[in-house]
């Protein structure tokens, strides 16, 4: 038989044609839209451009209505708000049966959702109440030029190379996308759109109570994706012990420590310090990489820094080869002479520049 | 009140022992070994706390090859009571819709439980799905990244605590619930002689066909994956400079990386 292929029994039938719009899941964290989001509506404007559809954001919660017109100045078209005292507290499964709801009525092109602790639990529980597929962390998108399909790029295992990733037959394409993998698009108050405010009758039981928010105190304020200097560790510090001398040099130069998969594993450094494809995307001017061997996924996280400086006591190492500037040798004794000599130069320029008593 | 635990777990490629073709930049697989992702292990000592607690028993699922049977095997060692592998070539090329779909089925089966416990995320595909789709297809509720669970004394309640970027939160949830521990939380208790001998003994796991499951052939494996890999690139090398410093002196290797900086314009010292 030349018919259609059987669907899985427990698949709602649907006709991929009469989905249209590039959503974007707005989160609210502590009463603003994380820039995660806005980050997800500029590039959800540029596929929307591309395929001739409109950008629809997606706010839920409890007294978000006067936030509705801020995915409108980033980007979108129409913006969906439920704002219901039922959703004062966020809940996966709640907000994830509202989101379902919401796509299954308005049956969006596509959803994606900005790639969080939050996000990349909520995001999931979406895609398979709407019996639908979705990539984890994304790092760009296509439209294939010939079917309109859109494509969603992520790199496998082993980061050296880009999956292309289609969904067959299944709306809405769903993806998430860590931040900082899109820039934030600028903010313009002079863009129109529609707020069109949903209710949800009847919601889903969550079976949970909310008991306590505890916020973590940050010992350094500068996120490694925002840092300009970055000196970053890897599995041949040795130890733990090791980060003390990188951390020494990171002040000196104004900037931040990070860390590899693998000191992270080690439990040397927290894990919002991991640089790399399951970590963060970083943009610094100098990124040393100290005692890091190179691993592809490592590789993938710095290659928007401007300059990686590699030091490695292993000559053959990857790092090299993906490095500006390189320095074969021991980091027990090239920090210390790092040290060494910018505190020398350091002296010298204000001791030319100031009159001595 | 006991609790009756479902953990699963992930047999993949051991990813500290995988290296790069410095040729082709593609990774080299061949005469990789596999291991339980560690994250699961972690699951799996938190699963196994929990009953050294309050009593139950703890059950590992998996869904894989039969080459996968080391890593219940393994589990198994560390204290799991039971193992059950999901196992049929009709489940292969499974996206995460298909093989959460193919774990629901198993714990449905399995009947009589009170929590699911799943891994942060696994070290190969890191997508942290496997969780909420499960919760999904069973109508259960679920967090991620718990890094502590009580039992209330009414015995149906869970009190968790977990761990966000910048906060921790402490949620009631009520049982049957699936949950995800985050990474790093417990080290995994090691494997005793002695439990890998009642394992041996008892034959504990069992492999589950998709009939065994009952599972429509059009749910699992490719035929159940919406998503499929539609091409392959590479990622565009960045090109770099390449400049490696030529002596063993650290201080005037020190000098010359300061000053190419401060000749770039990126440092100002």
């Amino acid at each position: 038989m030349a018919s259609k292929k059987m669907l899985c029994s427990e698949w709602e039938p649907i006709n991929p044609m009469e989905y249209r719009g590039i959503w974007v899941y707005v989160e609210i964290e502590n009463g603003n839209i994380h820039e995660a989001s806005l980050q997800l509506l500029g590039e959800a404007r540029r596929i929307a451009d591309e395929l001739d559809t409109y950008v629809g954001a997606v706010i839920i919660g409890y007294g978000v209505k006067k936030l509705a017109k801020e995915p409108i100045y980033y980007g979108a078209d129409k913006v969906f708000v439920v704002d219901d005292p039922r959703l004062e507290k966020y809940y996966p499964n709640l907000y994830g049966d509202v989101v379902y709801k919401l796509a299954k009525k308005h049956k969006p092109e596509a959803l994606l959702v900005g790639g969080t602790m939050r996000g990349r639990e909520l995001a999931p529980y979406i895609a398979n109440n709407l019996k639908t597929g979705i990539t984890a962390d994304l790092t760009s998108i296509e439209v294939d030029k010939e079917t309109g399909d859109i494509i969603l790029i992520r790199p496998p295992f082993g980061a050296w190379m880009l999956a292309h990733i289609k969904t067959r037959n299944r709306r809405p394409v769903m993806g998430s996308v860590r931040p900082n993998i899109f820039p934030t698009p600028e903010r313009n108050e002079n863009r129109d759109g529609e707020v069109i405010e949903e209710t949800i009758k009847e919601v889903l039981d969550s079976r949970m109570e909310y008991l306590e928010y505890i916020p973590i105190e940050k010992t350094e304020d500068i996120p490694i994706e925002k840092a300009d200097i970055i000196v970053s560790g890897g599995k041949g510090l040795g130890s733990k012990e090791g980060f003390k001398l990188l951390e020494e040099l990171a002040e000196l130069l104004g900037g931040v420590i990070a860390g590899s998969r693998k000191a992270v594993d080690a439990g040397w450094i927290p894990h919002d310090r991991q640089v790399g494809q399951t970590g963060k995307t970083v943009k610094p001017n100098i990124y040393f990489a100290v005692g890091i061997s190179g691993a592809a996924q490592h590789i993938f996280g710095i290659r928007e820094a401007k300059r990686v400086v590699a030091i490695n006591i292993d000559p053959d190492a990857p790092i090299f080869e993906n490095a500006d500037y390189g320095i074969v040798g021991d980091y027990k004794e090239i920090i210390p002479a790092l040290i060494e000599v910018i505190n020398e130069m350091k002296m010298k320029k204000s001791g030319s520049n100031k009159p001595s008593l | 009140m006991p609790l009756d635990i479902i953990v699963g777990i992930k047999w993949v490629p051991n990813t500290t022992a995988v290296n790069i073709d410095p040729k082709t930049g593609t990774l080299i697989r061949e005469g990789i070994p596999s291991v339980v992702n560690p994250h699961d292990l972690t699951a799996v000592e938190m699963a196994l706390k929990l009953k050294d607690r309050y009593g139950g028993s703890v059950t590992a699922i998996s869904m894989a090859p039969p080459s996968a049977l080391a890593g219940l095997e393994h589990v198994i060692g560390m204290g799991v009571d039971r193992g059950i592998l999901a196992s049929d070539r009709a489940f292969a090329g499974a996206d995460t819709l298909a093989t959460s779909y193919v774990l629901a089925k198993v714990i449905e089966k399995v009947g009589k439980f009170d929590l699911v416990i799943m891994g942060h995320e696994t070290i190969d595909s890191s997508t942290a799905h496997i969780g909420a789709q499960v919760a999904s297809w069973l109508d259960l509720p679920y967090v991620y990244y718990v890094v502590d669970a009580v039992l209330e004394d009414d015995g149906e309640t869970l009190k968790v605590t977990r761990i966000l970027e910048n906060a921790y939160e402490k949620y009631r949830i009520r049982l049957p619930a699936v949950i995800s521990i985050a990474m790093h939380t417990f080290n995994p208790r090691r494997i005793r002689l002695s439990e890998k001998l009642r394992a041996k003994m008892e034959k504990p796991i069992e492999i589950w066909s998709i009939k065994d499951l009952d599972i429509d052939p059009n749910c699992a494996g490719l035929r159940g994956s919406p998503t499929v890999v539609s091409g392959i690139d590479f990622v565009p090398k960045v090109p770099r400079k390449n400049e490696v410093f030529q002596g063993s002196d650290p201080k005037e290797a020190a000098r010359w990386l300061l000053n190419k900086l401060i000749e770039e314009g990126l440092l100002d010292l």
